[in-house]
């Protein structure tokens, strides 16, 4: 079969270049955004994903990880006490001042535990040993901390919360959603940093259930003996902590809004070089329906270009996306473009083009057919 | 029996708040293998006429018969199916598809008649051969001459073996040596295969090679 649709197209290859050229900015940017937006989602609740908890107990209606308040530590026994728990241990997570030897201050998200090692946090130590911080003034920064604090090294110091730290260790992906460092320290150092907040006091408590345990039945027992307690699956907290930075920030809609804004550039590129196309080839295609074609082989042929056009300029926006991603992580950011994602977009970048070319559509079932005799 | 058999055909358009009547009863008939010549002034209704023979428009009034299949204006997929089994066009500007080769274009017009695959590669070259751009056939239409040009056109209306073939003006576009040469192969080609060729045509040349010469004036036959 000969394949005029794709041959009319091809043959003009400087309009062929615009329209796939609109397409791929409009899918590199979708991406791009897309891809941020989820990483910067990814990194809220990282902590979350990682800890080997079923069950986080925060304190009463918290809105998200970073923002909690603190409650006694001693619930932590009425947790332990409640079957089906295998191990039950605080948390706290707490914004500290850090003081650079520039005489400036940063903020870092601390992490402190008894016991880090058996929660699986933090997940990738590049240097030094986590049990190194229960033996003394000791603080595990993480790598991203550089870009804000300047060089450090393991063995420098440190001042957090005016108290000098040995640095003995550091992480690497422990960054928040603001992507402020995430540092690891001691429980009782944590506390002793900030005792009018934090003496005798926790962020979380996090719990392992025992196997065989049913989730939704410890749950229910930690909220009947910790009533001034909210208790949420790890799954429940994290997707609460998300939809909080996706609601209240204005991230969410910032994202909707570039991705109506993608799509609307790559619509309206698609649909003004299909259309102009369309009337220029106007006579071309009353001639294949007085040689025989109906409305329907010329809309065959118009869906053709344009999903043809879809898929080109979703080749050419996708790798640029991924060539960004060494660059993007150099400024700290995270991109992720997940295959669910890049599925979505070349569907939806498909049937937008399809759409484009409905337009088309119209024009062409509105030809006269004695066109073909017009000089 | 006739191939093309049009009955006091009469077709009326709106023109604002005016109904201009432009077909006004014409009675034309073509028998297999029959060239006919028409002629007439601009604005006398060739084109509308030669329109509605070829099914693109819808007369107002009379009967038209293709083949002996009735033409039924309120059925557009009988039209199509009447334009793609037994009509084959020529145009005055060819109106090639300038993305395809001189053989793509008449293996186009194959594959909307159901002719696929390599028998609608087979028959395209065999068409192209026969008017006689053999070593053209992978020739885009920007690098044919006018009269290669109109010669793939007239290869590309006789796919598929259409019992009629209309032209609107063929050879106006041409000088007078190769309208000459593309009226002969034209005519050959028709009569070889008991075609009916109607040639809606300014040409005087067009005479040489008519079995009949018929001429309308103001949308009537009028000899």
């Amino acid at each position: 079969m000969v394949d005029l649709g794709l041959k009319t197209l091809l043959h003009d290859k400087v309009r062929f270049l615009i329209t796939v050229s609109g397409v791929a900015f409009a899918v590199t940017l979708v991406l791009v955004q897309v891809g941020l937006f989820v990483g910067l989602l990814d990194n809220s609740t990282i902590t979350i994903r990682k800890l080997d908890a079923e069950l986080w107990v925060t304190s009463k209606n918290s809105p998200n990880l970073d923002f909690v308040h603190q409650f006694p530590e001693s619930n932590l026994y009425r947790a332990r006490s409640v079957p089906g728990v295998e191990r039950a241990d605080n948390l706290i997570l707490s914004f500290m001042q850090v003081s650079l030897p520039t005489g400036a201050e940063e903020t870092t998200i601390v992490y402190a535990m008894e016991d880090f090692q058996r929660w699986g946090i933090p997940w990738q130590v590049t240097q030094g040993k986590l049990d190194d911080l229960k033996r003394g003034a000791f603080v595990i920064f993480d790598e991203s901390a550089s870009k804000r604090f300047g060089k450090f090294e393991v063995g420098d110091y440190r001042e957090v919360m005016g108290q000098r730290l040995k640095v003995s260790g550091k992480t690497r992906e422990a960054k928040s959603f603001t992507t402020t460092p995430l540092a690891f320290m001691d429980f009782r150092r944590a506390q002793a940093l900030q005792p009018e907040l934090l003496e005798g006091k926790t962020s979380y408590i996090v719990v392992k259930v025992a196997t065989g345990a049913d989730v939704a039945v410890v749950k229910a027992e930690l909220e009947r003996r910790l009533p001034y307690n909210d208790v949420f699956t790890s799954q429940a907290w994290a997707e609460r902590s998300r939809a909080y930075w996706v609601e209240n920030t204005g991230i969410g809609f910032n994202a909707f809004l570039t991705v109506f804004l993608g799509c609307l550039v790559g619509v309206v590129v698609v649909a003004q070089t299909l259309y102009t196309s369309t009337m220029e080839h106007l006579k071309e295609f009353g001639t294949v329906k007085a040689i025989g074609g109906s409305n329907l082989d010329i809309y065959r042929m118009l869906g053709k270009q344009a999903t043809v056009a879809a898929v080109v300029g979703f080749v050419l926006g996708y790798l640029p996306a991924q060539l960004l991603k060494p660059v993007i992580a150099s400024a700290g950011l995270k991109l992720i473009i997940a295959p669910e994602l890049t599925l979505v977009v070349l569907l939806g970048t498909v049937l937008l083009c399809l759409g484009s070319a409905l337009i088309s559509f119209r024009k062409v079932a509105s030809i006269d057919p004695a066109l073909v005799f017009r000089s | 029996m006739f191939n093309v058999a049009a009955v006091d055909v009469t077709k009326t358009f709106r023109e604002g708040r005016e109904i201009v009547t432009v077909l006004k009863g014409a009675t034309l008939h073509l028998a297999p293998g029959e060239v006919l010549a028409l002629e007439g002034p601009s604005g006398s209704g060739k084109t509308t006429l030669l329109s509605i023979l070829g099914c693109l428009l819808s007369a107002s009034g009379g009967t038209v018969e293709i083949a002996g299949h009735l033409v039924d204006a309120k059925k557009p997929a009988k039209l199509q199916a009447l334009r793609r089994r037994h009509i084959g066009f020529v145009f005055q500007q060819f109106n090639l598809f300038p993305a395809l080769s001189a053989l793509e274009n008449v293996e186009y017009a194959l594959n909307l008649k159901g002719v696929t695959g390599n028998d609608a590669t087979q028959q395209a070259r065999e068409l192209i051969e026969r008017v006689g751009l053999a070593d053209r056939a992978r020739f885009l239409p920007r690098d044919l001459s006018g009269g290669q040009k109109q010669r793939v056109a007239i290869a590309r209306a006789l796919a598929a073996s259409p019992s009629v073939v209309l032209a609107d003006e063929p050879t106006a576009n041409l000088d007078v040596n190769v309208a000459g040469q593309i009226l002969d192969l034209f005519s050959e080609l028709a009569r070889s295969e008991g075609r009916s060729l109607l040639i809606v045509t300014h040409d005087p040349k067009v005479r040489r090679v008519a079995d009949r010469v018929v001429r309308i004036e103001d949308g009537r036959i009028a000899a």
